[in-house]
């Protein structure tokens, strides 16, 4: 027995300073805030309680309901795509094609690389004037972007992330259901192809209901993410949060997802608030797992 | 006969799959080759879209990398070498006290083990922004800002590197380590000759994983280093970088390649580690 608690302590150690007493202290922080007398010193020790305050501030105001709809939008136009694309990437190369290993590392590549620096190469690649991509719409006729930019107006910056970010994440989409497409064994296919089923048929009736535990899996963990998401904004939107617009009243900058808003209150000491809104966001996260599981996740027999 | 119809009915799926990936693939590898491009362009090229030089012109040369280097006020060589600091480091220690805990978790019996396993995966689907502003108190309060070790030891307990570790050593057979205790093996000795030998492909896995992820952890390694530390790291720096010379497109992407080119050497030698590592996470929902 105390070779057991030998061998665990220093993991639990860490675990339990670093992860579990933080989820304590954080809804104790979330009920107090940080006064104008504080010294900077000792701005945690001095807070003050204010009970459900921060929530009721939080939930009161434009600016936090916009950074909620902003991740909203900012994760449909991401989850769906990068699933969709990473599942038809799989699809081609799990046709024995020749070179499958090579284009498997080259789509897996950039999946590992700095999300921040990615994010500030994409500030080159989306420039107005001498960026590819402005350069292609204009030679499409299409000058919108030179005139507009791509992260530099509110209707087009979530939209440019998002594409970045597809780019950068299908990869490891696409590992995934190849793992999951070579579990699936030879013969249901073979039963299908004897039935008489096109490959359309093979594809909607049998490929996809089989992989449905993953495309769960990937909708769960990509939601996750999108709550998370932060260095790609900050990049991506020279740490401004996105060109500003008017939102009930209140003016908002348009690429301020929930991730950004929260780094921002703690950036500017409402340390009391950013804690009250990681927990508003973490209901969410469960409210929406929960529904994914629901729905999604019916006769769940694979 | 139709044997080689299905054959020509392969080929020419295969050329129409080619035809497709290979413009994608060109896509997802742009924002690498616009980098290197970039960072190789001489002084004031950067935002030009255009690749062939005029006759006689120096459009290309290596002075990027050695002015970002070298530097006074960003000193990149540093970045680099506290970068190289913490990232090791976190993977030396994640790999240590996965290795012990899965060990414990997985061969030894203690009061409440499987209680406090269940509750350690619980805290794996708790969204990372809740701990970001504790952690960032605790670190303060121990006086840890600006210190590798507050980079370093907040992230070490990687639950999903525990389950990692735990799964691979329970499946190994009972009977090496009683052998070894017949042999007069203490209990330190055991795992150190006979577990960690045996978990060495995991382990480099995990190590490998916490690597590349404190590599590119950004917004932890922002916010435990006020501006004049000595211990900012290569995202921090080049974050710093880009806000005083933000129009200096080549010496900026002359950084970044020092921030990505690493990984990309990286996984080309280790890929076999990486997949191995990706699939186990994947596979256990």
């Amino acid at each position: 027995m105390f070779w057991g608690i030998f061998f665990v302590s220093p993991f639990v150690l860490v675990a339990a300073v670093f992860l579990l007493f933080p989820i304590a202290y954080s809804l104790y922080l979330s009920l107090r805030e940080t006064t104008l007398y504080t010294s900077w010193f000792d701005q945690f020790g001095q807070m003050k309680y204010v009970g459900f305050e921060n929530y009721r501030r939080l939930v009161t105001d434009p600016v936090f309901w916009y950074s909620v709809l902003a991740t909203g939008i900012y994760a449909l136009l991401l989850i769906p795509t990068t699933v969709a694309a990473s599942l038809w990437l799989a699809l081609m190369l799990h046709s024995k094609l020749p070179g499958y290993r090579a284009f498997r590392s080259a789509f897996f590549l950039p999946h590992v690389f700095d999300v921040f620096v990615v994010g500030i190469i994409w500030l080159l690649l989306y420039n107005p004037q001498s960026g590819p991509f402005a350069w292609l719409f204009r030679s499409l006729g299409i000058d919108w972007f030179t005139k507009n930019g791509f992260v530099d107006n509110p209707i087009s910056v979530l939209p440019s992330i998002a594409f970045a970010m597809v780019l950068k994440g299908m990869g490891f989409g696409m590992i995934l259901f190849l793992t999951a497409l070579n579990n699936i064994p030879e013969s249901i296919f073979e039963a299908a192809d004897i039935d008489g089923a096109s490959p359309r048929q093979k594809l909607f009736r049998v490929t996809i209901p089989l992989l449905r535990p993953m495309i769960l899996f990937q909708m769960v963990t990509g939601l996750v993410g999108a709550l998370n998401a932060f260095s790609e904004f900050y990049a991506l939107t020279k740490a401004g949060g996105g060109p500003a617009f008017s939102f009930f009243g209140s003016t908002v900058q348009s690429a301020r997802v929930s991730g950004f808003h929260l780094f921002r209150l703690f950036d500017e000491s409402y340390y009391g608030s950013a804690a009250a809104m990681s927990f508003i966001l973490l209901g969410f996260a469960l409210i929406i797992a929960w529904v994914n599981f629901r729905f999604l996740g019916k006769d769940n027999t694979a | 006969m139709a044997t080689e119809i299905r054959r020509d009915v392969r080929l020419r799926q295969w050329a129409i799959n080619y035809a497709i990936l290979v413009p994608i693939l060109f896509v997802v590898q742009l924002p690498l080759m616009w980098m290197v491009l970039t960072a190789l362009k001489a002084k004031g090229h950067g935002l030009e879209l255009r690749f062939i030089p005029h006759a006689g012109e120096a459009l290309y040369t290596f002075d990027n990398f050695m002015s970002v280097l070298n530097d006074p006020s960003f000193p990149f060589s540093r970045f680099i070498m506290n970068s190289l600091i913490v990232a090791s480091g976190c993977g030396a220690l994640t790999v240590l006290i996965c290795t012990m805990g899965g060990y414990g978790f997985a061969k030894k019996r203690f009061p409440l083990r499987d209680q406090l396993f269940g509750m350690l995966i619980a805290v794996m689907l708790v969204p990372g922004l809740i701990f970001m502003v504790p952690q960032f108190a605790i670190t303060a309060k121990l006086g840890w800002m600006n210190t590798f070790t507050g980079m370093i030891v907040p992230h070490a307990a990687n639950i999903f590197g525990l389950f990692l570790l735990r799964q691979h050593i329970r499946q190994l057979p009972d009977s090496l380590i009683e052998a070894a205790t017949v042999d007069g093996a203490g209990e330190i000795s055991i795992f150190w000759r006979v577990i960690v030998p045996l978990s060495v492909p995991i382990m480099i896995t995990l190590f490998l994983l916490t690597f590349v992820g404190q590599w590119s952890n950004f917004l932890w390694q922002l916010i435990v280093n006020t501006p004049d530390s000595f211990k900012i790291t290569l995202p921090v720096g080049l974050s710093y970088f880009k806000g005083q010379y933000s129009l200096e497109w080549e010496r900026m992407m002359a950084g970044a390649c020092f921030s990505i080119l690493p990984v990309c050497a990286l996984l080309l030698f280790t890929q076999r580690f990486f997949m191995q590592g990706l699939i186990a996470g994947g596979v256990k929902e």
